[in-house]
């Protein structure tokens, strides 16, 4: 993206924003209306706080990979919603849908997790307490 | 009609007497003694997160409500503080608010200096909060906003997440650790002197010493930039902040294996117009793991937000 591009998108962004009570706004960082879906095979997991930060290989339509940082809520927020340090090894093959970065790096805030199995697990990260407002 | 004062008076005096029942069962029970370290002093190590959900204040008389609240005879509703997700329930209480002094549940009034501190912050724009889509630089945000810290008192009050505290004792000292931007208390309990007036500390300069098994801690020298509430919107919609006169004196106690009371005493004749407390029991959860702490990796809304008000300025959006 272009750099006079990339401002129009997050002048345009920030000025339909909404602070949020949380460590970082949601609003300041990702993008409501840019909703993702990736499929894609775990790299790493940053089992680390105030947010974790999964690291996921996805395969683009033209067949190219690329890698992308997933936020999710904090260790002990995932770890209660029904993750184990177990379930996010790495070559695991999940569907993640959240929403993208503003900044337009390939990162986004992850809101649900689906294993291959189809449990569905929400992270308990910002893109959750958006979705509550 | 005689029935029923008959009734009345049969079940005020049935509630006297198991009132004054469970009092002399309490006189009864012997006071819990905590474990001792292998040096003799009181144990109160271990996991201690904060799982309260008692809001800071009572709510005034048609106040509007927030979440939370009793239901019942008497309740009020409470402006209560959010769930938090990372932690087990908090366990059942009938205490109204953290306030617990003045016994109305309210902070005391402001004296002229601080609500005049207040007014003219940052040129009238208030004290600095979370962001509120205006921001011409860094200092216009907090310091938890910023990743810096959330104060004594900000780092043990309960948040929507990473609410963990561990408390770690050595010969002398007595270490506190909080979850939330890792912050560790090194307080030694061995009558030592705090440091000179002129050292200023976010978190203070702290000293314990044991009172029965009751571990006091007085902190001095702190600053004018921290905040009572736990991420800068502590109360009332502004950050409850306190001077750098603030002496505060905090009370831990072990009153069950698994219930450590704390006390807090705010002393802080520029801000308030009288010394007030809080109370709350924390909880040990043996579980509970405190991760790795990396505010800056990853997060760009900082970047972000200066970006998009340089474009506005760009852009005449703003005045500045």
């Amino acid at each position: 993206m272009s750099k006079s591009l990339f401002a129009a998108v997050a002048f345009a962004g920030l000025l339909l924003t909404l602070p949020l009570l949380a460590h970082h706004a949601f609003e300041a960082e990702f993008d409501g209306d840019k909703p993702v879906k990736l499929e894609g095979k775990v790299v790493k997991m940053e089992w680390i706080n105030p947010h974790t930060w999964l690291h996921l290989e996805v395969k683009g339509a033209d067949g190219k990979t690329e890698t992308w940082m997933i936020e999710g809520g904090s260790p002990n927020i995932m770890i209660r919603r029904g993750f184990t340090k177990a379930s996010l090894e790495k070559g695991t093959d999940l569907l993640i849908e959240g929403f993208r970065a503003r900044n337009g790096r390939t990162m986004a805030s992850g809101r649900s997790i689906t294993f291959k199995d189809g449990t569905r697990l929400f992270t308990g990260g910002s893109a959750d307490a958006r979705q509550a407002k | 009609m005689r029935n029923r004062t008959l009734s009345i008076l049969l079940c005020s005096a049935a509630l006297l007497l198991s009132g004054v029942l469970q009092v002399w069962g309490q006189a009864d029970k012997p006071a819990y003694t905590p474990p001792k370290t292998a040096w003799g002093d009181p144990d109160i190590q271990g996991q201690w997160p904060t799982v309260t959900m008692i809001p800071l204040q009572k709510r005034l008389p048609g106040q509007a409500g927030g979440k939370g609240g009793g239901k019942g005879k008497g309740a009020t509703k409470q402006q209560g503080p959010q769930r938090p997700a990372d932690v087990n329930n908090a366990p059942p209480t009938t205490q109204a608010a953290l306030v617990v002094d003045p016994p109305d549940g309210r902070i005391p009034a402001l004296t002229a200096e601080g609500a005049k501190r207040r007014a003219e912050a940052r040129d009238g724009k208030g004290i600095p909060a979370e962001w509120r889509e205006e921001a011409d630089a860094p200092e216009d945000m907090n310091l938890y906003y910023r990743c810096i810290t959330r104060g004594v008192l900000g780092s043990i009050l309960a948040s929507s997440y990473n609410n963990g505290n561990q408390i770690l004792q050595t010969p002398g000292y007595v270490v506190i650790r909080h979850e939330m931007i890792h912050e560790t208390r090194i307080i030694p309990l061995d009558g030592r002197p705090h440091v000179d007036n002129k050292i200023r500390m976010y978190m203070g300069d702290s000293r314990g010493h044991w009172e029965g098994n009751t571990l006091v801690v007085v902190t001095k020298n702190m600053t004018d930039k921290t905040s009572v509430g736990s991420n800068g919107a502590g109360y009332n919609g502004e950050g409850g902040i306190h001077s750098d006169a603030l002496t505060l004196t905090e009370r831990f106690t072990r009153t069950a294996a698994d219930t450590l009371q704390y006390e807090a005493t705010l002393d802080d004749p520029k801000t308030w117009s009288k010394p007030w407390k809080i109370a709350f029991p924390m909880t040990a959860d043996p579980e509970y793991r405190m991760e790795e702490y990396a505010c800056h990796e990853g997060n760009y809304a900082m970047e972000n937000i200066l970006t998009g008000h340089r474009l506005e300025e760009e852009k005449g959006v703003t005045k500045k």
